[in-house]
């Protein structure tokens, strides 16, 4: 069934959620996602699917890892002060490898910060905030459809690695309205979960099944005792390999840009205007937009900085996804900042908008000129 | 001459290569108590174990249960999210520490209780923080020595016991709460019986259970395990009174 | 007379805390003080086997699951308060 309809970006977490099967969803309020809760407090009881608004952002995504446990799907959806309280319970799901999806719907920082948009939580979402370092699948849409594609594809990657998985979105994407069409998405075979809990009666072989978040504290049968080394090497082995397989991105006009912009989300929709204006003016102009901003498209940045192409990344933040961009063009070429101090108002509702990418567009190809 | 065994065998318990409690360490005896309470409800492969931290966390890799364990303080959070999960079909129970339980985890502890969760609480109370060396915790007695109150602790800076099932009694949403002991023979039982009831409750779907487990740690009470009997029985029966606080059939 | 119960302690597992000896109200288990396990705890001992009734609180008390108790099935009746068990022979 395909449906039409014209809806908020945070509703169409919803709609994205209920494509993906998703069978519950636990969260708590905050500013600008409330929508979110909202839809799923009106469409999920009557569909006989869970909802439970709970009494904190750490409650919920410790409500989530209880019931990925059980192998259903699980969803939860905040904004930066509340995913900042999640970033513990995220570690001990990197450990426990139990899939979940959560959406941050990012608004400004730092601290309370502003109640309307920006592109603060990059690092967080990237690197993990919580203990050990660990790496989760971070998708970024940048319109309403996309956000109910991606949340679909978070869930399917979230199954495919037993991992949590993240949508990066925010408070701008989240409250415009653009049409959306509703339907389930097929990425792929996953897995059975025979791993899930329900009681020892459920399992075909008889024996128990068991999560642990310790490893390497608590020795567990389960586990054929492998040592604390030995997880950490499977994690890494299954970072690897999500960095191998699960690189997404869209690129634009890359053939002979001399100035690469490198942006995601809402500023991404905005760079492809700027990319356009500067390509009416003969400028040569390219864009990379990572759909993944993890695992982030290190290749193709890396083959255009080894072109001589130069990059200009431009986000709502002081700098996050940059080092990203420096990292993988390792020295080759010079990487700019257009940052969120070139909003175009002060206020909290200031954004990225196209005047300011192409002004520095303008900038920096005739302060340097052409290809190095 | 025939025998049949009247008590004993692996039951629930799994061998680890070494142990994981310490000698005379009654989380295993409290362990044992919900696992009877579960073979009498006829409910053993119908169970969801979610174990706390610390020395609570051992029972995941020695009961014989389908478990999950968690973040400090968040269990009852957990429980919450697979009872609901399926639907409230298995028996889903939470064994915290003290501070696990009513520290860090009051928050979860609270709203669970309020709401009426169909889940268990089980608070291990041993007076103090045991696998951390025996800090103070929420439920350490006035006076008593602990690796954060070298000079015994005081209510001028610490506050005073924290007493949860009469706390929870008014809550509307906890249909039982009780404490038991382990370290007698006649105590275990009953604290058998507690729990049997608590889960009953649980899985009649009436609301929230809560049952505490007296109990002792002799590593960090620096005891031996026949001493740390004698301290329950004289000190901690004295501020922690064992019994039924609250036990109704509905809560709506 | 012929005992009604027999206790069996299985020191690979046990670590003497001593609640098996403490609360055997008939004598039947007692700490020599010269026994140890193969870890080096306090070894509890079976002794006045005549005595036992196979009234299993030394296997309810022990935290390590260390104690099985059988009764002796031409024995009679079981003892007021002691639950049952499965017949099934132990490791």
């Amino acid at each position: 069934m395909v449906e039409k309809l014209f809806v908020q970006g945070n509703e169409a977490i919803g709609w994205g959620a209920l494509m993906a099967g998703c069978e519950a969803f636990f969260g708590y309020p905050i500013t600008p996602q409330n929508e979110v809760i909202e839809w799923f407090s009106r469409e999920y009881p009557r569909r006989g699917l869970v909802f439970l608004q709970s009494q904190s952002e750490t409650a919920s995504v410790n409500m989530l890892y209880g019931a990925a446990s059980t192998g259903i799907r699980a969803l939860t959806s905040t904004s930066s002060p509340g995913w900042a309280l999640m970033q513990e319970t995220m570690s001990h799901a990197v450990n426990a490898e139990l899939p979940f999806v959560v959406v941050v719907v990012q608004r400004g920082g730092i601290g309370q910060g502003t109640t309307q948009h920006a592109q603060m939580d990059y690092t967080t979402a990237t690197r993990g905030g919580g203990q050990g370092g660990y790496r989760v699948p971070v998708v970024a849409p940048a319109s309403v459809q996309e956000t109910h594609d991606f949340v679909q594809l978070a869930f399917y990657l979230a199954d495919k690695y037993r991992t949590p998985a993240i949508v990066l979105t925010d408070g701008l994407l989240g409250q415009m309205m653009e049409g959306l069409e509703v339907k389930c998405l097929d990425f792929g075979p996953l897995p059975e979960k025979d791993w899930a809990l329900r009681g020892r009666a459920y399992h075909p072989d008889g024996k128990r099944r068991a999560h642990i978040c310790e490893s390497g504290l608590v020795p567990l049968e389960l586990h054929v005792l492998r040592t604390y080394l030995d997880y950490i090497a499977h994690w890494e082995a299954k970072f690897r390999e999500m960095e191998r397989n699960e690189v997404r991105y869209e690129s634009y006009l890359l053939e002979d840009a001399e100035l690469v912009l490198v942006a995601y989300g809402y500023v991404a929709r905005v760079c492809l205007d700027a990319m356009d204006e500067a390509r009416s003016a003969g400028l040569k102009v390219g864009l990379v937009r990572p759909i993944t901003v993890w695992p982030f498209p290190k290749q193709v940045i890396r083959e255009q900085a080894e072109r001589g192409a130069r990059f200009l990344v431009a986000e709502d933040s002081l700098g996050q996804m940059v080092e990203d961009v420096r990292l993988a063009v390792e020295g080759r070429s010079e990487v700019y900042l257009l940052s969120m101090l070139s909003r175009h108002v002060k206020s909290p509702s200031g954004m990225i908008l196209s005047d300011s990418v192409l002004n520095e567009i303008h900038r920096l190809l005739e302060k340097v000129g052409g290809r190095r | 001459m025939n025998r049949s065994l009247v008590y004993g065998g692996d039951k629930f318990n799994i061998r680890t290569p070494a142990p994981l409690h310490c000698p005379g360490c009654h989380h295993p005896l409290a362990n044992k108590a919900i696992c009877d309470a579960i073979e009498a409800l006829g409910l053993v492969g119908e169970v969801v174990a979610v174990w706390g931290v610390g020395c609570a966390a051992m029972g995941m890799a020695t009961v014989n249960l389908d478990s999950i364990s968690t973040a400090h303080g968040r269990a009852l959070d957990v429980a919450t999210g697979i009872k609901r999960a399926l639907r409230g079909k298995p028996l889903v129970f939470a064994v915290m520490g003290d501070g696990d339980c009513v520290a860090i985890g009051a928050e979860a502890l609270f709203n669970a209780a309020a709401r009426g969760e169909k889940v268990t609480g089980i608070m291990i109370n041993n007076a103090n923080y045991g696998t951390t060396g025996g800090q103070m915790a929420p439920t350490t007695l006035l006076g008593q020595v602990t690796a954060t109150t070298p000079e015994g602790r005081s209510a001028e800076s610490t506050g005073f016991p924290v007493h949860v099932p009469e706390m929870l009694v008014p809550w509307k949403g906890v249909t039982y709460a009780a404490r038991g002991s382990v370290h007698t023979p006649a105590n275990f039982q009953r604290t058998k019986g507690y729990l049997e009831k608590a889960f009953k409750k649980q899985m009649d779907g009436v609301g929230f259970t809560f049952v505490e487990v007296v109990s002792a740690c002799p590593s960090d009470w620096h005891m031996t395990p026949v001493d740390c009997l004698k301290f329950i029985e004289e000190k901690m029966l004295a501020e922690y009174p064992l019994g039924e606080f609250k036990d109704v059939d509905t809560i709506v | 007379m012929t005992a009604r119960g027999e206790v069996e302690i299985n020191e690979r597992y046990c670590l003497g805390c001593g609640y098996c000896a403490h609360f055997c109200n008939r004598g039947c288990i007692v700490v020599p003080g010269d026994r140890f396990t193969p870890q080096g705890y306090l070894l509890p001992v079976f002794v006045n086997q005549e005595k036992c009734t196979g009234c299993a609180m030394c296997s309810w008390m022990c935290p390590q699951f260390a104690i099985d108790v059988y009764r002796h099935v031409d024995a009679g009746a079981p003892a007021k308060g002691t639950p049952k068990g499965k017949a099934k022979p132990s490791k």
